[in-house]
C-alpha cells in the first residue's frame, strides 16, 4: 500500500536537512560566526544575524521537551495509528524538533525522557527523525 | 499622549449561534455588522473603519470572503480596512491607532464564520498545517496540549485545575439563553468521564466549534457620549507578541506575552489587579485561561487549582471569568467573545447573567480582558470601565 501521510516541503532551506535524513544523519545549521545551531533552518543565524553556516551531524539523542498523545485522527492517514504520540524533542546540540516518540506504550511517556533518533524510511525519497526510549 | 479613557466600545451584533445550516460565512458577517450599527444607533454611513477578524480559506461552496466584500454588501466605503490573514490579535489596537490618527471616527470589527456547517476549518487543516502534519501534528489542539502537558511536568498542573474552568464558565452558560451549553449544566466528574481527546485535553477543554457571526463598534468617548449606550470605555491596552511557534518556544508555561502585554495595559489604565472585578479571558483551551490569570498575577506557577477551587469564576464567585460561557461555552468567535461580552457586562445589558447584585458578585466598573493568537504568540490585554 502506497503511503498515505503528508510529506514534508522540500525546499532549499530545509533540502540538507531531509537529504541528511534519507543518509541517516541527523544535520542542523551551525553559525560559524557565534557557534549557535538552529532548527528552523535559515540564511541567517537568529542570533547574530550572519550568514556564513555549516551543517553539522548532531548526535541522535535528546530529551523529551514536552508531547501530546492524539487519540483522535484530523488525517484518515493516521486513522489507524491512534493513539500516537506526538512531541518536541530538545536535541543535546540546542535545538527543538517536533517528531514522534515510538516503540513505547504511550502511558510510560515522560517530559524529560531520553530518547534517540529512529529513523523511519517512509517512501523511497523521505526519511523521517523519528524518536524512541534510550534503554 | 495617552490613550486611557479616550475610546469606548459603543454597539454590539450579534446573530443566531451554534449549528445554523445554509448560511454562508459573510451572511454571518453582514448579519451582525448590521445589528452593532443599529445597536450603537448609528447609520452605514457613519462607518468609516472595517476590521475583519482572521481570514479563513474559503469552504467550497463559497468565494473568498475579504474585507472588501463585506464594505460592499454593507454598501460602505471605508477610509480603513484591515484583516488579519494569521491570527496576530492586533484588531484593537489597530481600531484605537485608527481612530487616534485620525483617519477614521467609527471602526467596525465583525467575526463571521460558517466553522461547524462547512468544509472551511478542514481545509484550512489540510492546507495550512504545513510540515507538523508529516508526524501528525494537527490544529489548535495539539499545539495547546503540548504547552499544558509541559505545565503539568513543571508545576503539576493539569485536569483538576482545569474542571474548575470548565464547570464555572458552564455555570455562566447555563444563565446565558443564547449560550450554545445553555441548559448543558456539566459536574466536575462528567469532564473527568470525558475521553482523551489530544491527550491531556478531553473535549471540553477545546473551544466551541459553531456557526455565527458577532460585531463591535469602537469610536471615541467624545462620540461616545451622544450614543444611545452606556459606554464600555477602553482604560487600557497592551499586547506582545512573543511570535516563536510552539515547536520552538520556551516560553510556554510562562511567562507568556500574556505578562509584556498586561503590565503596559496596566499602566497605561494606571490600576493593579487589585481593582479588577471581574474577567473576560480568551479561552481557547482551558489552559489558556490558567496560563493567561497565572501571567497577570492573579497566581503563581501551580497555585491555579487552589485559586479556582470554591467556586472562585462562577456566578457568586469572588473573580468572574467569562461570564457568557465563553469561548468554551457560549460561541467562537475569536477575540470577539470576550470583547462583547466585556462591553455587554459594563453596559449592563446581561440581564440573567449581569454582574453585581443578580449574580451576587461585584459590580462590574472594571473588567480585565484578553485575546490569544495561534499558538500562544500573539497576546493583547486590554481594559474595559464604567464611565
Amino acid at each position: 500500500m502506497s503511503y498515505n501521510k503528508p510529506l514534508p516541503k522540500i525546499n532549499s532551506d530545509v533540502k540538507p536537512f531531509w537529504d541528511g535524513c534519507k543518509n541517516r544523519e541527523l544535520k542542523f545549521q551551525k553559525c560559524q560566526a557565534c557557534g549557535h545551531v538552529r532548527w528552523p533552518a535559515s540564511i541567517i543565524c537568529p542570533k547574530c544575524y550572519k550568514k556564513e553556516t555549516e551543517w553539522v551531524i548532531a548526535g541522535g539523542h535528546g530529551t523529551i521537551y514536552t508531547y501530546a498523545v492524539y487519540h483522535t485522527a484530523y488525517h484518515a492517514g493516521f486513522a489507524n495509528e491512534i493513539p500516537y504520540v506526538v512531541a518536541i524533542v530538545e536535541l543535546d546540540e540546542g535545538p527543538h524538533l517536533l517528531t514522534n516518540i515510538i516503540d513505547c506504550n504511550h502511558q510510560e511517556i515522560k517530559c524529560g525522557m531520553d530518547v534517540t533518533v529512529a529513523w523511519d524510511d517512509v517512501t523511497p525519497e523521505i526519511t523521517l527523525p523519528k524518536f524512541k526510549p534510550c534503554r | 499622549m495617552s490613550l486611557k479613557d479616550k475610546y469606548a466600545i459603543v454597539g454590539i451584533g450579534y446573530t443566531p449561534q451554534g449549528k445554523v445550516p445554509a448560511r454562508t460565512s459573510l451572511s454571518f458577517h453582514l448579519e451582525a455588522c448590521v445589528n452593532a450599527i443599529a445597536d450603537a444607533g448609528l447609520k452605514k454611513n457613519d462607518i468609516d473603519g472595517l476590521i475583519c477578524y482572521r481570514h479563513f480559506p474559503a469552504s467550497s461552496d463559497e468565494n473568498d470572503l475579504t474585507p472588501f466584500v463585506v464594505a460592499e454588501h454593507l454598501g460602505i466605503e471605508p477610509k480603513y480596512i484591515y484583516q488579519d490573514a494569521n491570527c496576530s490579535r492586533s484588531h484593537l489596537q489597530n481600531a484605537v491607532s485608527a481612530l487616534d490618527s485620525g483617519f477614521c471616527n467609527y471602526v467596525l470589527i465583525s467575526f463571521g464564520h460558517n466553522a461547524r456547517s462547512s468544509d472551511s476549518l478542514l481545509t484550512m487543516l489540510n492546507e495550512f498545517t504545513g510540515d507538523d502534519a508529516v508526524f501528525g501534528h494537527f490544529g489548535a489542539t495539539g499545539g495547546y496540549a503540548l504547552a499544558a502537558q509541559r505545565a503539568m511536568y513543571e508545576y503539576h498542573t493539569g485536569p483538576e485545575t482545569w474542571k474548575h474552568i470548565v464547570v464555572g464558565q458552564r455555570k455562566w452558560a447555563c444563565l446565558n439563553p443564547d449560550a450554545i451549553m445553555h441548559g448543558k449544566p456539566l459536574t466536575f466528574e462528567d469532564y473527568l468521564n470525558y475521553k482523551w481527546f489530544v491527550e491531556p485535553f478531553r473535549l471540553p477543554d477545546n473551544c466551541l466549534l459553531n456557526d455565527g457571526g458577532r460585531a463591535v463598534i469602537v469610536t471615541s468617548l467624545e462620540r461616545a457620549r451622544d450614543l444611545r449606550n452606556p459606554p464600555a470605555v477602553i482604560m487600557g491596552i497592551g499586547a506582545h507578541n512573543l511570535s516563536t511557534d510552539i515547536k520552538y518556544s520556551t516560553s510556554m508555561t510562562g511567562p507568556t506575552g500574556a505578562k509584556k502585554a498586561s503590565e503596559d495595559a496596566f499602566k497605561m489604565a494606571g490600576i493593579t489587579i487589585k481593582d479588577v472585578d471581574a474577567c473576560e479571558i480568551y479561552d481557547c483551551f482551558t489552559y489558556t485561561v490558567e496560563i493567561t490569570l497565572q501571567d497577570y498575577g492573579f497566581f503563581g506557577p501551580g497555585e491555579g487549582e487552589d485559586w479556582f477551587k470554591g467556586g472562585t469564576i462562577e456566578p457568586g464567585g469572588r473573580m468572574p471569568v467569562n461570564t457568557s460561557g465563553g469561548l468554551l461555552s457560549e460561541a467562537y468567535y475569536m477575540g470577539l467573545t470576550p470583547l462583547s461580552e466585556a462591553a455587554m457586562q459594563i453596559m449592563g445589558r446581561c440581564e440573567q447573567r449581569q454582574l453585581g447584585p443578580q449574580t451576587n458578585t461585584k459590580n462590574p466598573e472594571i473588567i480585565l480582558c484578553s485575546d490569544n493568537g495561534a499558538i500562544l504568540q500573539s497576546h493583547l490585554c486590554y481594559i474595559l470601565r464604567r464611565l
